[in-house]
């Protein structure tokens, strides 16, 4: 593909979400569907951040903890600073970053399976620290937020108090959407950028890159630095969508899923997160219908893809690319 | 200050024995069964059933429980775990798939027993009573039993003819091989025998503390913490490990009682401050 | 010709194992320095001390008056002291060019922000880059090769390549650990030639070998070690006649013939 074909797909992408589902929903009159939608558009942001950690080659099961506390963060400026809420968007991304900077130093340099058990304790431990620490109101978590109030430039309305529009719905799934495309946009150009060649460097050979002059650390948390910023922004916006933040709202199952996401999806690519995350989804939810047995039968599908696939499902739809 | 020690050194026995299962299943296949903390509970819903429920001896009970999860270990690792490590090179798909199995003992053991705490009648009644420590006996009898079945894997690692295969097989897979080890029995053995461990630690503490459905998870978290500070693929160090965050749960306990729960926080803290001084953890191989 | 690297006192231990043991030495700037010894003698681990992959148990390695060893191995690269590596090192899954490119990553004016957005500064460097990717493509005799997948090559042009990618970062010094290994004779001729042309680029090159006829004939001086210390150093001449040389490697060769 050229880069102009690359370009009128991604047009034609975009085109489809913000037009063609609104119309599509208005018509079947599923307004619920975006609440679903706007999900799978948060998460795969999320879960794109666990998908940049693979590409420094590390397995990073710790993203629930960046999530809930970018939610926390946001919830906590809202309710408690009365901070408008798109302000409290990029500081919870920052402050995760800052956060996995303090973590990532004593424990990037480890790799495998012992790197991804430290996350994993990552994500318990951030829920256990959101029961326990008073400024998070414990178990009863924070509740009743605001929605996203007016955003202004110069006097302009650039976005309108939530609470003043006929469809929120409609809007939270726009910026989403929009969101989405702008870290998948991000995400793409660094990843063909030379900073995408130096991460593939790493990944393949931690001395040769160092012998040409990588500072391997430094890469390495940047990486991890921005994989939290994604986990925390999404975090955030889900805390002004749900109106509410509890120490469950993200934990291990929700960090093994974002890695499930970025696996079924195909590590290979930087689109695989948003399909893994959609397809994980949509599967989820239409297993709600049977009900008790929705998670039984949810982890045999997986223990059979796993079986059958264990390379990822666009692994076997881009057979051309998949030399490894 | 006694009391607490003794605490610490009750839960460091369930703990270490925990611990050992993991480190055993992580030495001979290179993989952290997630599903660890799912077959405690499963172990104690076993426990729960034929002793609370059927009303036979507390010792069979336990000893089904064992039976019982050392099958579904075979089981796993016979159909699962091996086949998915031979056709995959990459590490996430054996990750991935002890997740998905994690969920799934966790939705069958909803099913069966849904999502009440269960509990069942004390083994022993009564409550030893000095002037330094008060410790009820049922306590006392499973810390003792969880420190002879510690005594007797050791052992049986260090001696048995299966102990000494595995021991080769969790040093040097090639080499093993070479020498005669069938890997593929030893390997369903190993993993048995690891899943067995959490199964009768499960039996003995629905004696103690009950059970319920969703404790799964944070057993297994647990566990891995323990095999981090101790060092994974180690028995020395899951040992260690079991003792070291049973001692700091009983301390941390005590003493920030005020501050809330966080403990496991300190300990988080604790550990990557360790990590960054040993990132093996204490005795592990080194690993990365 | 001043010296631009200066080896003093280096010893390393590995627990009980002394694998260099108090060794000194200087590298004149533009000359190529050999490192030779039987199996087992050091020579991997001087050089992995000299770039910085370890740090000594004492002693010192100095460039340029500075003091390198110690220092984080990326850091020593970027000052100018660049290793190749025993193994066929190179990124698998790129292509020799980008192999290659990526390598000029030292030489970057741009900042890592610059690339992602993608400034004139940045662009700038990409160019100079692929210019000159390609001139050391040409000057190794990979340009056959150029888009192909750099696992892809045959061994001798591994080699090459792992040659290419040391070049690109436009090193002062340039440790060759073992670039004649597995070579026929017509491979190590030509192999020979490109280490003389990258001293005519004003690169100064230390190498480790086995291959004794291709040492001989390229070096300007040897550095013979043997059980982790130096026994003996000078130019091929004086190596090929001295009896403690001779020794060690003749005990060496026996052992190796089964006398």
């Amino acid at each position: 593909m050229t880069t102009q074909q690359k370009i009128a797909s991604a047009f034609a992408f975009l085109a489809v979400l913000l037009v063609g589902v609104p119309l599509l929903i208005s018509a079947t009159g599923r307004s619920d569907l975006y609440y679903t939608l706007t999900s799978v558009a948060l998460l795969s942001i999320i879960s794109a951040g666990v998908w940049l950690t693979f590409y420094i080659g590390r397995i990073n099961i710790g993203q629930g903890a960046f999530a809930l506390m970018g939610g926390y963060v946001s919830a906590i400026l809202v309710t408690q600073y009365g901070v408008s809420f798109w302000l409290t968007l990029p500081i919870a991304g920052l402050l995760c970053a800052a956060a996995s900077v303090l973590i990532g130093l004593p424990i990037l340099r480890l790799r495998g399976v012992y790197f991804a058990m430290v996350t994993l304790t990552l994500s318990e431990v951030a829920r256990l620290t959101a029961l326990a620490v008073p400024i998070t109101n414990g178990a009863k978590g924070i509740v009743n937020i605001p929605l996203p109030s007016r955003l202004t430039i110069f006097g302009i309305t650039l976005i309108p108090d939530f609470a003043t529009l006929a469809n929120p719905r409609l809007a939270f799934y726009v910026t989403s959407v929009l969101l989405m495309a702008l870290c998948y946009l991000a995400l793409y150009r660094l990843v063909n950028s030379r900073i995408g060649r130096i991460c593939q460097s790493l990944q393949q050979n931690e001395e040769l890159a160092s012998s040409i002059g990588v500072n391997i650390s430094y890469i390495r948390i940047l990486a991890f630095a921005i994989s939290s910023f994604l986990g925390g922004i999404g975090g955030a916006m889900f805390a002004a969508i749900t109106q509410s933040m509890y120490p469950s709202s993200f934990g291990v199952a929700d960090s093994i899923n974002f890695m499930l996401n970025c696996f079924l999806g195909g590590l290979g690519y930087v689109l695989g997160p948003m399909l893994g995350t959609f397809v994980l989804y949509f599967g989820w939810d239409l297993l709600f219908q049977t009900g008790v047995f929705q998670l039984l039968i949810y982890s045999s599908i997986l223990i059979i893809l796993m079986l059958v696939l264990p390379n990822g499902l666009l692994s076997i739809r881009l057979p051309r690319q998949k030399q490894s | 200050m006694e009391q607490v020690i003794a605490n610490g050194l009750y839960l460091g026995a369930q703990y270490a024995l925990i611990a050992l299962g993991l480190t055993l299943i992580f030495a001979l296949m290179n993989v952290l069964n997630f599903a660890h903390g799912q077959m405690y509970v499963l172990g104690g819903f076993v426990t729960y059933t034929v002793y609370g429920q059927l009303g036979l001896p507390f010792p069979v009970a336990v000893l089904c429980s064992g039976v019982t999860l050392a099958a579904v270990g075979a089981i796993i690792e016979k159909f699962l775990f091996g086949p998915v490590i031979k056709r995959s090179a990459r590490e996430e798909s054996t990750m991935l798939l002890a997740a998905a199995i994690a969920f799934f003992i966790d939705a069958i053991i909803l099913l069966l027993f849904g999502e009440k705490q269960r509990g069942v009648p004390k083994i022993i009644n009564g409550v030893f009573i000095s002037d330094i420590i008060i410790m009820p006996y049922d306590r006392i009898a499973v810390g003792v039993v969880a420190a002879a079945m510690i005594a007797a894997f050791v052992l049986y690692m260090q001696y048995s003819r299966p102990g000494r295969a595995m021991r080769a097989l969790a040093q040097d897979r090639v080499a093993a091989q070479l020498m005669g080890v069938n890997v593929d029995r030893y390997s369903m053995i190993g993993f048995a025998l690891g899943a067995m461990l959490a199964g009768l630690v499960g039996g003995l503490l629905v004696s103690i503390t009950g059970v319920n459905s969703g404790i799964g998870g944070p057993i297994s978290i647990k566990a891995f913490l323990m095999v981090m500070i101790g060092g994974a693929g180690v028995v020395g160090g899951a040992i260690a490990g079991g003792f070291i965050l049973g001692m700091m749960e009983s301390v941390g306990l005590t003493l920030l009682r005020n501050f809330g729960d966080v403990t496991y926080l300190v300990i988080f803290v604790l550990l990557m401050i360790f990590l960054s001084i040993r990132p093996n953890g204490l005795m592990g191989k080194p690993w990365g | 010709m001043p010296d631009i690297l200066e080896i003093s006192g280096l010893t390393k231990r590995f627990g009980g194992l002394v694998a260099n043991n108090d060794i000194s030495f200087t590298v004149k700037e533009r000359e190529i320095l050999s490192v030779i010894g039987p199996n087992g003698a050091g020579k991997s681990t001087l050089f992995k001390l000299i770039a910085s992959f370890v740090s000594p148990t004492s002693g010192e390695v100095c460039f340029r008056g500075q003091r390198i060893s110690g220092l984080a191995p990326h850091k020593v690269a970027r000052m100018g002291v660049v290793r190749t590596f025993q193994e066929t090192t190179i990124f698998k899954t790129m292509t020799v060019r980008d192999n290659v490119i990526i390598a000029h990553h030292l030489r970057s004016r741009a900042n890592l922000a610059g690339f992602f957005f993608g400034t004139r500064t940045a662009q700038q460097d990409e160019a100079e880059f692929a210019r000159s990717t390609d001139e050391i493509i040409d000057f190794l005799g990979l340009g056959a090769y150029r888009h192909e997948l750099a696992s892809n090559l045959p061994h001798g042009h591994l080699r090459a390549l792992g040659i290419a990618i040391g070049l690109a970062t436009n090193p002062q010094v340039l440790l060759l650990d073992e670039p004649f290994a597995g070579m026929n004779h017509e491979e190590t001729r030509r192999a020979i030639e490109i280490v003389r042309g990258v001293r005519e680029r004003g690169v100064t090159v230390l190498l480790v070998e086995h291959d004794m006829p291709a040492v001989m004939n390229i070096s300007d001086r040897i550095v013979v070690l043997n059980f982790g210390q130096k026994i003996a150093e000078g130019t091929p001449q004086e190596i090929q006649e001295n009896p403690t040389v001779i020794e060690a490697y003749l005990g060496a060769e026996d052992e190796a013939l089964g006398i």
